[in-house]
């Protein structure tokens, strides 16, 4: 079975957002934008103190960055309150020329979130937080909209919110799920979805029944699943004989994520690295390798 | 009239920039090329405007010296906790630049918000305390968040009140106060001053701990007498410029700081008493209040105030440990310039009555380079590393550089200085002892390539010593030089070394005394190219050697010998520079807790008791680490009398650490029985007698004599301790 939504492939880094050394993460972002990948994107989870507060790093990274994508792998929902963090993402969109996404989460690390002050949800919960703060989002950024913003949700209620700013392009907003009941949610209201492999309980195959539910509730809603792009953050090392996914020589890499691309319809795939060689390999030897033979694949196959 | 002695600095508040943000960073961007002191973006986000925390952000990437933050911050838009990890971070990323100016508005039930989000800030801020952070209030809560970023300096708080509550609360709590021109009139300006006053007083603070700063525009921005009446009468020190991005407002923006600074500067120098405004940084009470006695915090010499850490202050998280040892010390002193060490070194003398210890790289075991309630000289900053002469491979290196930056400079050229098996550790502890490292076999100890060092002595006069002047400090520093003196600088030779091999080798060995003896064996046929380190376990045995050879066929060649006397069950060869060996383990904050318990025995062979002796005491359990660095070779080159490291016939350096120091002597004390003495970097325990197995008699008849010369009054104590000749001083430990 084949499946392919027929997007422009994006590549990436996954960076850990480490504030020791201060300006490693700002770094990794720069060597992956001299690199020439389309997007970098951190972690984000306040309660651990190691780490960089992701929205600072963000900006400070998209000021030092010129070409490059920045997103949030996924935000904190809990913790960042929808309309302070899209006027944030606005701001940041308009700073940077639109090169700011919106990776966003339900949340996890419940008593890490509780410890922090956020609220404390039930699975049930954060899918209804997070589609209430989509809409209060969606409704701060659409300026052109001269209706009242008003959202009241369980979790977020807005009554008369000024909208703005709004973002300098549209800010795609990706979210990071793997249940059927948020699966439904990414194919009624997400740009994206942002899973990781390592979360997939029986690995790859896992993607076409998650596809499955995405493109479903698409549907349901009256949208095209194919407005919807399917990332994937991957992790490996590059090794010169083969001995598993992803770790292997650069061809092998791209063999695989060709294959991924056109089986899973993948397009956007998000390599874990605070490493430069590892970014640069990436990007130099991967990416245009992938992007090659997905395109003859499409075109063996009679897509555009 | 009421100054608060701070110096007058100039910021600009900017607004907004709903539509335009990128106009506002620009002028965030001319501020700083200005020269102005702060840019702070005005929170309106509840009203549709860009984040301010954003544009504070991405403003300190694109500007070098600017105090940056936001103003008016809303302290109930955000929860308390994630505007502590963000301006942490912007602290951090800033390099110290960050504030916070929170709003307090009207109601008084943002007071509380504001109130609760100092507190939170604070709290999660305060990484020496080592313990969760819980606050309950009614707007923020944190059960158990764990404290962080560590900072080098707190972010400044300050509260933006224009009306008695607010300016209560920012007396109560603030760092600063600040308030709008165009909220509040002149006669409102003094009511208010007096209540912050009042209210600091109240909260058992002092009003100077209070920051002043009001907000200007328009005309009013441009008098400089009124700005002037200002400082002098109400103690204002910070005038921020309300700017829009209009083209008006930025010709404002340069007349403000061109022509209006330096004449409110002129003006208040003139109308203030001389140095009115130049009075020293005064702690937080609730800072102070974290002050040990005994220690004349007030009267830290001028010079050293502003690198000085207190147990209150948010660096001290990072500097009351070491890498192996807890402590809480009561004051650190971080000297930036010989001038500086002889300062805290007079500072010390005032302070005899407490622990000194004197810290570069934070490694020390033997040395107590952390203390409980006493000071720490930390020379971390004198970390230069420069090449004096090409030819002759002289290097000059300050104490606080670490091994894995030395190496990595010497690299280039070509060079290695051998050093320890750890790049971490810090040039100023290992020098002066000894430095027992990968290349020692080949090329000695690390202070055989010392040819002249400078030493601030107890008495704070910068001496140097070499061959041929104070030669006898020179020979004392090379051994036991923690007991004469802070090393400020050191001169190198060192050697041309090109890649190394470099073998990481585990077996089987679970007979660890005939694996001993074997080992004993192979050593004492071994090529000088090679210097392995043993550790060895139970059951198992990890070799790491290093080859001084990038030659394949001579590194396996040397390493074979070790691969015939047991299993061989993993290894890993490979040929790199030395400054890739002495890199394999990245920088982290020093976190030590408790005390280690350390042990040391130098032996010439490893005899059946030895290896007997040693066995029992790794099958006891009570030794986590037994590790045995061989020595010998060029170090044994070097005359016995050369240095006071005297013992140059030994070619066995053993270390144990346990968690126990009793349980490990029980054991210990048979290895001990077999050694000709110790390498005190790696002893822990202070009794008299380890400063015999130390040094052997002749040399510490010698020490003590220049002990009595140098430091008659036992200033330097801190690491094996040798008691000055005289005996109305105190005596060791
Ligand atoms: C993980 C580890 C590995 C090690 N490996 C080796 C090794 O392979 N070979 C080896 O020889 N040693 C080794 N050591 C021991 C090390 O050399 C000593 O502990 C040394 O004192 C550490 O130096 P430092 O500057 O980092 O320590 P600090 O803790 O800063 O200082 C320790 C002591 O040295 C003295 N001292 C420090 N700076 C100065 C100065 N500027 N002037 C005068 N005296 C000063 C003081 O007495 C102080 O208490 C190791 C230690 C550790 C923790």
């Amino acid at each position: 079975m084949t499946t392919d939504y027929g997007h422009d492939l994006v590549f990436g880094t996954f960076v850990t957002p480490a504030n020791r050394p201060v300006h490693q993460a700002v770094e990794q972002a720069v060597v992956a934008d001299r690199a020439g990948l389309d997007l970098v994107t951190f972690q984000d989870h306040p309660y651990i103190a190691k780490f960089h507060d992701t929205s600072t790093l963000l900006a400070y990274a998209a000021a030092r960055t010129e070409r490059i994508h920045l997103s949030a792998n996924v935000t904190n929902l809990p913790l960042r309150p929808p309309a302070v963090l899209a006027r944030a993402i606005a701001t940041l969109d308009l700073l940077s020329g639109g090169r700011i996404e919106l990776g966003i989460g339900a949340g996890a690390f419940w008593d890490g979130v509780a410890g922090m002050g956020g609220p404390r949800r039930t699975p049930g919960e954060s899918i209804e937080a997070l589609e209430e703060a989509i809409a209060i989002i969606r409704g701060i950024w659409d300026t052109d909209d001269p209706g009242v913003l008003a959202v009241r949700g369980k979790h977020y209620t807005v009554h008369g919110a000024k909208r703005g700013p709004a973002p300098a392009h549209p800010v795609g907003i990706w979210v990071g799920a793997y249940k059927p009941r948020i699966l439904r949610l990414v194919g009624r209201a997400a740009d994206g979805w942002l899973p990781s492999i390592q979360y997939l309980p029986n690995g790859l195959p896992d993607l076409t029944e998650m596809n499955r539910h995405i493109d479903e509730a698409a549907l349901a809603a009256g949208r095209e699943p194919g407005g919807i792009r399917r990332f994937l953050n991957i992790g490996g090392h590059f090794t010169t004989q083969g001995r598993g996914f992803l770790q292997g020589p650069p061809s092998q890499w791209a063999e695989e994520l060709a294959d991924v691309a056109l089986t899973y319809g993948t397009s956007g795939f998000i390599l874990a690295s605070d490493d430069a060689t590892l970014t640069e390999t990436f990007a130099a030897e991967v990416a245009p390798a992938v992007r090659e033979l997905v395109e003859t694949a499409r075109r063996t196959h009679g897509h555009e | 009239m009421s100054s608060y002695g701070h110096p007058v600095r100039f910021g600009v508040e900017i607004l907004g920039g709903a539509g335009a943000p990128g106009d506002a960073v620009s002028l965030a961007v001319l501020a700083d090329q200005l020269g102005y002191d702060l840019v702070s973006f005005a929170d309106g986000v509840e009203e549709g405007d860009a984040d301010p925390l954003t544009l504070a952000a991405w403003s300190a990437a694109r500007t070098s010296t600017v105090q940056v933050g936001a103003s008016r911050l809303r302290a109930t838009a955000r929860p308390a906790s994630i505007i502590a990890r963000g301006a942490g971070s912007l602290q951090l990323l800033s390099q110290g630049r960050a504030m916070v100016m929170l709003g307090a508005g009207t109601p008084a039930v943002d007071l509380d918000a504001v109130e609760e989000s100092v507190a939170v800030i604070r709290s999660l801020h305060d990484t020496a305390r080592r313990s969760r952070a819980s606050h309950s209030g009614t707007y923020h809560r944190l059960s158990g968040a764990e404290p962080g970023p560590s900072l080098e300096q707190e972010v400044p708080l300050w509260v933006h009140a224009s009306d008695a509550a607010g300016a209560g609360l920012a007396g109560r709590v603030a760092d600063g106060w600040t308030v709008d021109l165009a909220e509040v009139d002149l006669g409102g300006l003094e009511t208010l001053s007096a209540v912050v006053d009042g209210a600091a007083t109240d909260a058992g603070r002092d009003p100077r701990e209070v920051r002043r700063a009001v907000t200007v525009t328009g005309p009013a921005a441009l008098d400089a007498d009124a700005l002037v009446a200002m400082v002098v009468d109400h103690g204002m020190s910070l005038f921020v410029l309300r700017a829009d991005g209009a083209a008006a407002g930025v010709s404002q923006m340069r007349t403000f700081i061109e022509d209006v600074a330096p004449a409110v500067r002129d003006g208040a120098e003139r109308a203030l008493p001389p140095g009115a405004l130049t009075s020293r940084r005064l702690r937080r009470a609730d800072v102070r209040a974290r002050r040990r006695p005994d220690i004349a915090y007030d009267e830290v010499p001028e010079d050293l105030v502003e690198m000085a850490v207190e147990p209150g202050d948010a660096a001290f998280g990072k500097v009351r440990s070491t890498y192996l040892r807890g402590g809480n010390p009561g004051l650190v002193l971080r000297p930036r310039s010989e001038a500086e060490v002889a300062d805290a070194l007079g500072f010390a003398r005032q302070h005899r009555h407490l622990p000194l210890g004197i810290r570069s790289g934070g490694h020390g075991i033997s040395g107590r380079s952390t203390n409980d309630g006493g000071l720490v000289i930390d020379v971390g900053a004198l970390d230069d590393i420069t090449v004096l002469d090409q030819a002759a491979r002289l290097v000059r290196i300050g104490p606080g550089a670490r091994w894995r930056d030395v190496a990595k400079v010497l690299q280039p050229h070509g060079w290695a200085l051998s050093s320890g098996d750890y790049g971490g550790v810090g040039v100023g502890g290992l020098a002066t002892a000894g430095g027992i490292g990968f290349l020692n076999r080949k090329h000695g100890l690390t202070i055989d390539h010392l040819r002249a060092v400078e030493v601030v002595l107890a008495d704070g006069t910068l001496v140097r010593a070499s061959g041929t002047e104070n030669s006898e400090l020179f020979w004392a520093v090379r051994g036991a030089g923690a007991n004469f003196g802070v090393a400020v600088a050191f001169e190198f030779v060192v050697d041309e070394v090109d890649e190394v091999g470099w073998a990481q080798l585990a077996f089987q060995a679970p007979d660890p005394a005939a694996y001993l003896e074997a080992f004993g064996r192979v050593v004492a046929d071994l090529p000088r190219e090679t210097t392995p380190f043993l550790i060895l376990g139970q059951g198992m045995a990890q070799v790491m050697a290093m080859v001084d050879s990038s030659d394949p066929a001579v590194i396996i060649s040397q390493l074979q010998p070790f691969v015939d006397i047991a299993p061989l069950v993993q290894q890993q060869v490979v040929i790199a520079p030395y400054a890739a060996v002495m890199n394999m383990f990245p920088e982290a904050p020093h976190d030590g807790r408790g005390e280690p318990a350390s042990r040391s025995a130098l032996v010439r062979e490893i005899t059946p008791g030895f290896a007997a002796a040693s066995a029992d005491l790794i099958r006891s359990g009570v030794s986590h680490w037994y590790q045995i660095r061989t020595v010998g070779g060029a170090v044994a080159d070097v005359a016995s009398d050369a240095t006071a490291y005297a013992h140059r016939d030994t070619r066995f350096a053993l270390t144990v650490m346990g968690g126990n120091a009793q349980r490990l002597d029980q054991w210990f004390e048979p290895v001990r029985r077999h050694s000709e003495g110790l390498y005190l970097s790696f002893e822990s325990d202070r009794s008299p007698d380890r400063i015999a197995d130390a040094f052997p008699p002749a040399t510490l008849a010698r020490l003590r004599r220049l002990k009595a010369q140098l430091d008659p009054h036992n200033l330097f104590q801190d690491n094996f301790n040798i008691a000055p000749t005289q005996d109305d001083t105190r005596s060791a430990s």
